[in-house]
């Protein structure tokens, strides 16, 4: 008879005596809670259990604003982590000594004690009824979509016969592609392609026929300048950077909070549409602004004007209006492993933080002669030492190398993206949005090498990337989740959903996710190993 | 109010597995949070407590996932759950793929959480849709109803018929055998009790269920029962918090008499002439509620209708969100024969 999964038979600590006869690490998770999204170490079980215990016997004979305190006040981080969550929500109440005689006993004894003679009651159902539906190992990252009804038969054929031509693609066959692509163009003139599944199949074909026909001119390459308005218009016309800037900001005020100096570097400055919200808050901050400064990064001018420049001229009226002292720097970069660090001139005593929404991903193509830019770029981040970095990326897997897989993610991804922006039928704003939607998806389907710069990757992935290079994750609580709930129903189309991902935000069309946001610390010692289980104290900055 | 307030913390643990304990109570402290004294529910808390899973059309264990949203006003979406039958990824075009064979059960699952709680892409009941998949060979369509008190009655039940026409309309998910849908309604607590409402308005206007499965249905009266009193607060769950939950769902100025929450009690509905689907009705011994499910079951067999009872002694709710005790592959194995004979 095989030992037991979890170390039920022994107090619960250092469970190497039957976990390692189970051939598993001492730390294992519980498969089970895994499944139903919560990370509980087996070995923690027990005393997960008995501080659920002790919760409950405090709330339930605490006057109710103790508990209304909790709901409402208290901030919540990464709920999956149920040891540290149960634990902060203990250290909130902070629970007087029992005054009563007649107060249930706690025993600080663990279970083992309790259930020797009981066994069955926590080891014999587990032993028997070893779950079989998870295992360990790595699941390949979900692939999510959510489908309008498909009424068209055109619209399925349309779809079906995407993927046949994006596997004649692969596999090398042009001319059986091309024939296919006449087809499909034919077949577009009879669907309605205004909206729904015709209009993201056009995008489509029409990709997949630059990539065939017109290799060289595929990547819809555009001035700095086009880039900014269509990326202006799509700002406008859904919520995902406004939902970006909003939750980096956020972020970045609370590691700024008790700072006097502090100093934001923006990789990708744009109008500087962040910024001043930021601003703003910071005036309002009680006990009065910070000397704040800000160094965007952006693209060179080509015609002799400094657009960098420019928007920061901006940015320093509005501050003076609100009577904080601001200061602006611009670095000129096309690309962003070409910043150097000494350009961004950080002084000793600032606290930094790096803001970057959505460039991270455009270092992942690589150039073997030049080394690994997004090692490089991470490395001299983590040297700054910055308070807080906050990254926003798409959350889809467009970096895979196969081009089909490629293809089937980003048809699912815009295709939801799409739908998203449907119920925008008259904005003005719509048309070019689509327009920056659909550069991106070219890029991600025609080009490759270094003119591939559209790598999403998702969180999963950013996780470890992150986490190898020295950082580690700053929750990102209920606190922010609520405001950025609320703005979305504010201003936005039902549909769209805030979610919490183990410390991270997401937004997302009708249940996928299609943005996410996260903020990171550097590390002060080495190195750790890939163990990304964070403790709540690690958000006292 | 002594019984209430007095917490009996040993017994639920003798009677489950550590995890499950865990489980269940983490909900049981989390929904505590959530439920205001005024009757307001703080949705924000909850939906950033509550673990969510996306869709995965990468088939796990052969089953692959999709939603559809099948109302735009509404933004009601189903999630369909299927058994991939190829070896890779379906496209986009096989996701609607009609059903190969002679005859595939199509459950409508109606998830639980009193009304109030979770949604069709939880994690717990995403899981639980995954099994059921596997086990009964079916298709599995979960409804992400709208939730009280924001959505009082009946908006649970007209999701509940939206996706019933829904379902019965898709060509793809008719069997081979009479080009027909074969559907099946399922849920659990208040799943169970939308399942009722769903298969009567199925009745009445003319869509054929063939079965309905309801696990620990949550039902109410005002009358307290001896079930009621006497496990009060013992097995994760509180007369209180089930009261709170029927005033949030019930109409204004209603009582847990309402035929809502007391189908056959003195405002019930006659099921006089009318043939209803066969039901499979799961009570936990260790639930409360069950008397009223009891009564329940009682109510369909003097209508003359079909009901098998299965009652589990020694269960407690939530017993099938972990496969991790007898009671668990019973009720599968059960669910399985109810929709495959």
């Amino acid at each position: 008879m095989s030992p037991p999964d979890s170390s039920v038979t022994n107090s619960g600590s250092a469970s190497s005596s039957s976990s390692s006869c189970a051939g598993k690490p001492p730390d294992h998770i519980d498969n089970l809670l895994a499944g139903a999204g919560y990370r509980v170490r087996s070995s923690d079980l027990r005393q997960v259990a008995q501080r659920l215990e002790r919760l409950e016997t405090v709330m339930v004979n605490a006057p109710s604003d103790l508990s209304s305190h909790l709901a409402n006040d208290a901030v919540h981080y990464n709920p999956s982590d149920l040891a540290s969550w149960v634990d902060s929500l203990l250290s909130e109440l902070n629970p007087p000594p029992p005054a009563h005689a007649d107060l249930p006993d706690f025993p600080d004894l663990s279970y083992a004690d309790r259930t020797v003679d009981n066994t069955s009651a926590w080891v014999g159902e587990e032993r028997r009824h070893v779950a079989a539906a998870q295992q360990g190992g790595i699941f390949p990252p979900p692939l999510t979509t959510t489908t309008v009804v498909m009424d068209e038969d055109s619209g399925i054929r349309l779809v079906h016969m995407l993927m046949t031509c994006a596997e004649l693609v692969q596999r090398g066959e042009f001319s059986l592609a091309g024939a296919l692509i006449d087809e499909m163009q034919l077949l577009l003139a009879r669907v309605n392609s205004g909206c729904g599944i015709g209009k993201v199949a056009g995008y489509f074909v029409d990709a997949l026929s630059r990539r065939l026909f017109t290799p060289q001119t595929a990547g819809l390459i555009s001035s700095a300048h086009e880039n900014e308005i269509l990326y202006h218009h799509f700002y406008e016309a859904c919520p995902y950077l406004k939902f970006a800037h909003f939750t980096a900001n956020q972020a970045i005020l609370e590691a700024f909070d008790g700072h006097e100096c502090v100093h934001v570097i923006d990789f990708n400055l744009m109008h500087g549409l962040q910024w001043p919200a930021l601003i703003q808050a910071l005036a309002l901050r009680p006990g009065g602004p910070p000397l704040l400064r800000l160094t965007g990064i952006g693209p060179p001018s080509p015609d002799g004007r400094d657009s960098l420049r420019e928007v920061g001229v901006r940015l320093a009226e509005l501050a003076r209006s609100v009577n904080v002292r601001f200061a602006f720097g611009g670095v000129a970069a096309s690309r962003l492993e070409d910043v150097k660090p000494w350009m961004l001139q950080v002084g000793p005593k600032e606290a930094v933080a790096v803001n970057s929404i959505m460039q991270l991903h455009r270092l992942l193509g690589s150039d073997p002669t030049r080394g690994s830019p997004i090692n490089t770029v991470l490395g001299w981040i983590r040297n700054l030492n910055p308070k807080i970095v906050t990254v926003v990326e798409q959350e889809a897997n467009h970096n895979q190398p196969e081009f089909l897989d490629r293809f089937t993610e980003a048809l699912h991804y815009y295709s939801t993206m799409f739908d998203s922006l449907e119920t925008y039928l008259s904005h003005p704003n719509k048309a070019f949005a689509e327009m920056y939607i659909q550069r991106e998806i070219c890029n991600v389907l025609c080009c490759d090498g270094l003119a591939r710069v559209e790598r999403h990757e998702p969180l999963a992935k950013w996780r470890v990337r992150l986490g190898g290079a020295g950082f580690r994750p700053l929750h990102l609580g209920s606190n922010a989740f609520k405001q950025a709930s609320m703005l979305l129903t504010l201003f936005s189309a039902e549909g769209y959903c805030v979610e919490e991902n183990e410390g991270c935000l997401t937004l997302g069309w009708h249940s996928r996710p299609l943005i996410a946001a996260s903020a990171w610390q550097a590390v002060p010692e080495p190195s750790p190993p890939l163990n990304l289980i964070s403790h709540r104290n690690q958000n006292n900055l | 109010m002594a019984g209430s307030k007095e917490v009996k913390l040993n017994e639920s643990k003798m009677v489950v597995p550590l995890n499950t304990w865990v489980l269940i109570s983490n909900f049981k402290l989390a929904y505590t949070l959530l439920r205001r004294p005024d009757g307001t529910f703080n949705r924000h808390l909850a939906e950033f407590l509550d673990r969510k899973v996306p869709a995965n059309v990468n088939p796990v264990d052969r089953v692959f996932s999709f939603d559809v949203i099948i109302d735009r006003e509404n933004g009601l979406l189903n999630r369909v759950y299927r058994l991939s039958d190829t070896e890779g990824l379906p496209t986009m075009a096989e996701l609607e793929k009609p059903l190969t064979s002679e005859i595939v059960p199509v459950i409508i699952f109606f998830h639980g959480g009193s009304f109030a709680h979770s949604s069709s892409n939880s994690a717990i009941y995403d899981t639980l849709c995954r099994r059921l998949v596997g086990i009964c060979k079916a298709v599995v369509v979960s409804v992400n109803y709208r939730r009280a008190p924001e959505n009082p009655y009946p908006s649970a039940y007209d999701d509940g018929w939206a996706a019933l026409k829904w379902v019965n309309s898709r060509t793809w998910l008719q069997s081979q055998k009479d080009s027909k849908v074969h559907i099946y309604l399922a849920g659990d607590s208040s799943g169970g009790n939308i399942v009722h409402n769903v298969a009567l308005r199925a009745v009445e206007l003319g869509i054929e269920v063939l079965g309905n499965i309801l696990l620990n249905p949550m039902f109410g009266g005002e009358m307290r029962t001896e079930s009621e009193k006497r496990l009060d607060g013992k097995y994760f769950v509180t007369l209180q918090d089930r009261d709170w939950y029927w005033r949030a769902f019930l109409p204004e100025g209603e009582d847990r008499d309402h035929p809502a929450c007391n189908p056959f009690g003195p405002k019930g509905i006659s099921l006089d002439g009318i043939k209803f689907p066969k039901s499979l009705v799961v009570v936990a011994g260790l639930d409360l509620v069950q008397d009223w499910q009891l009564a329940y079951v009682e109510g369909l067999k003097r209508y003359g209708q079909e009901v098998k009872l299965l009652y589990l002694e020694q269960a407690t709710i939530g017993f099938y969100l972990l496969p991790n005790n007898d009671n668990f592959y019973t009720v599968m194995a059960e669910i399985s024969d109810f929709v495959n004979c």
